[in-house]
Order: structure tokens, then C-alpha cells, then sequence
């Protein structure tokens, strides 16, 4: 049940007929991993915290620095130095103070991972390298959760959601690693693809639309076009092929 | 065999700016090939060794992956190829 307070909140996003009362409550009740609090987290918290969802539990080793500032919209001057899951928790239970915040200030591995996002709903990816998006992926499909892709380079970004056994995972392409480097990046772009993200986490909680599966949406800030390619699941995918087909 | 490729963003100082570019081929990988004979900055660009994509570079065939086998699958005229490369910021 709404509270009277939380209907008001929440009046504007209510009177979407797809969420109503009814879609609000399981937003109310949900629990979403937001794994990052960097550029891609910063806008999927904020816009899931104002959303209402019940439990948003923000995962991120970093402490603020300088040179985060042009695109980690959760921090500020004031944040350099601090612990970036503090900071990010003091800025969304300002913004709403009945959604319940968790911060974890810890690096994700293989080890910890189940853990991490146990009991959840939904996990974000908002990291910014390869092999821990690769152990989240993998995870997700472990324990049938569903996983909401997002990446950036300078003025572009990907968008993609996995259905665990019944759509083509992070993975389903994957040829070899791929060097970690220092990547370009303004603001814009997480931005756009953050709200991406969080659109698709409040779909899904919700049950509503149609979720981005199978699909890879690539976004080219410079021209402003978004592009959308077929994804096939890969029965030989060495983290989702013994689900395929079995959704 | 008209082909069109798209260049990815990163790959157009390769094609003096080129967005599109138009090949011929029976597969994707001549395809390929002929867009390396036009401008040959984009081998290094989409190839570890002869036969062998990046392991970044995605290739996409009429708007759908190609993956895997991606350089034999054969194409047809008016088909377009989409070289993308893969991201990883966050």
C-alpha cells in the first residue's frame, strides 16, 4: 500500500496508466542493485530513487576524484576525497528519504559477487571495465536475475537487457579480452544512457513495454541518432548456452 | 555486388571522414577486403592478424549480429554492414 505522502510523491509518475497504483506498489516493494556509482550509476540511481523503488543497494570501491566531476552527477566539489558510495548515498536520501539506501564500499569479484546482489530484483551494470561486467553477467544468470547493460565512449554509449536463459546475454558475442583503457567521456552520454537503464529497470519491475532483449540500442551523441541491432542467444555462450532455449 | 559498410566513429580517420562506404564481395570478409584496399588504415583498425577480428569490433549484417564466424557469411547485393566497436566506459 501507498502511504498518502507517497501518492502525492509519486502523483505525477501515477497517473501514467501503465504504472498506476498498482505499479507503484511494486516499485515500492522491489530491490535493485546499482553495481557502479560513477557516470552510468549517478543518473540510474537518481532517476530510481526518485522513481520510489524500495531498495537500491549502490556498489562501488572509489573514493571521489576531481576528474570525475565532468560526468558523476551524484558528487560534488565537496564529495573529492570521500568515499564515492557515502557520497552517493547522502545525495539520493536527500532527494528521497523513504527510499532504503545501502552502500557498499567494495570491489566486485568472482568471490563476493553472489552475495553482493543477493536478494535483489534487478542488477544494474554501471561499471566502466570489461571482466567485472563479465563476473556480474555471469551471476545474474547464476541466480535469474535479470542484468540492465549500459556503456559510454566519448559522445556514445550501448544499451542492452538480459532476460537470464531467455535472452541473448553480455557474453553471447564474446571473441577474447579486451584491453582496459583510460576512455573518453562527457557527461551527455551516461546521462542519456543511464535514463536508458533506469527505463528499462522501471519497466521491467513494473511489467510494462517492451524491454530492450535481444536488441543492442547504440546511441551516437555527435549526429543524435540511436541505432538498434538483432541479438541472437549463442547455445555455445560459456555463461548463458546451458540455459538457451530452456526459457 | 553493391555492399554498403558503415565505419564506426573511431574507425573514420581511416576513410578520410567516410561514414559510408561502398564494396564488393560475395562474404563479409571480402567485403572487408576491399575496404582495406580502398583505405588501408583500417586493417589495423579491425584486424588482430589475417582472418581475425579485434576482439572489439562487432559486425552487424543487415542490422543483426554476424557472430560468430562473422568474416564467411555470405552477403548479397544491397546489403549493409555495420562495423561497431565495443564499449566498456561507464
Amino acid at each position: 500500500m501507498l502511504t498518502p505522502s507517497e501518492r502525492e510523491r509519486y502523483d505525477r509518475q501515477i497517473m501514467i496508466g501503465e504504472i498506476g497504483q498498482e505499479g507503484q506498489v511494486k516499485l515500492k516493494r522491489s530491490r535493485v542493485v546499482i553495481a557502479g556509482a560513477g557516470g552510468l550509476g549517478s543518473p540510474v540511481a537518481i532517476y530510481l530513487t526518485a522513481a520510489g523503488i524500495g531498495t537500491i543497494r549502490v556498489i562501488d570501491h572509489d573514493h571521489v576524484a576531481l576528474s570525475n566531476l565532468n560526468r558523476q552527477i551524484l558528487h560534488s566539489e565537496e564529495d573529492v576525497g570521500r568515499k564515492k558510495v557515502d557520497s552517493a548515498r547522502a545525495k539520493l536520501r536527500n532527494l528521497n528519504s523513504t527510499v532504503d539506501i545501502q552502500a557498499v564500499a567494495e570491489t566486485i569479484t568472482e568471490e563476493n559477487v553472489s552475495g553482493l546482489v543477493d536478494g535483489c530484483d534487478a542488477i544494474v551494470d554501471a561499471m566502466d571495465n570489461l571482466p567485472t561486467r563479465y563476473i556480474l553477467n555471469r551471476c545474474a544468470i547464476e541466480k535469474n536475475i535479470p542484468f540492465f547493460h549500459g556503456a559510454v565512449n566519448g559522445f556514445e554509449g550501448r544499451v542492452m537487457t538480459v532476460l537470464p536463459g531467455k535472452t541473448a546475454c553480455l557474453r553471447c558475442m564474446y571473441r577474447g579480452l579486451v584491453p582496459q583503457e583510460k576512455f573518453p567521456v562527457i557527461g551527455v552520454a551516461p546521462a542519456v544512457i543511464g535514463s536508458i537503464q533506469a527505463t528499462e529497470v522501471i519497466k521491467y519491475l513494473v511489467g510494462i513495454g517492451k524491454l530492450l532483449t535481444n536488441r543492442l540500442l547504440v546511441y551516437d551523441g555527435l549526429k543524435v541518432t540511436f541505432s538498434e541491432f538483432k541479438l541472437t542467444q549463442n547455445p555455445n555462450c560459456d555463461h548463458c548456452g546451458s540455459l538457451a532455449g530452456k526459457g | 555486388m553493391a555492399v554498403k559498410v558503415h565505419i564506426h566513429t573511431t574507425h573514420r580517420q581511416f576513410t578520410n571522414g567516410s561514414e559510408v562506404v561502398a564494396v564488393q564481395g560475395n562474404t563479409v570478409g571480402e567485403c572487408l577486403n576491399h575496404l582495406i584496399k580502398e583505405f588501408p588504415g583500417m586493417e589495423k583498425a579491425l584486424f588482430a592478424k589475417r582472418d581475425k577480428l579485434l576482439n572489439n569490433v562487432e559486425v552487424y549484417l543487415n542490422h543483426a549480429s554476424a557472430y560468430p564466424n562473422e568474416l564467411v557469411k555470405p552477403v548479397e547485393d544491397g546489403d549493409e554492414i555495420h562495423l561497431v566497436v565495443m564499449l566498456t566506459g561507464g
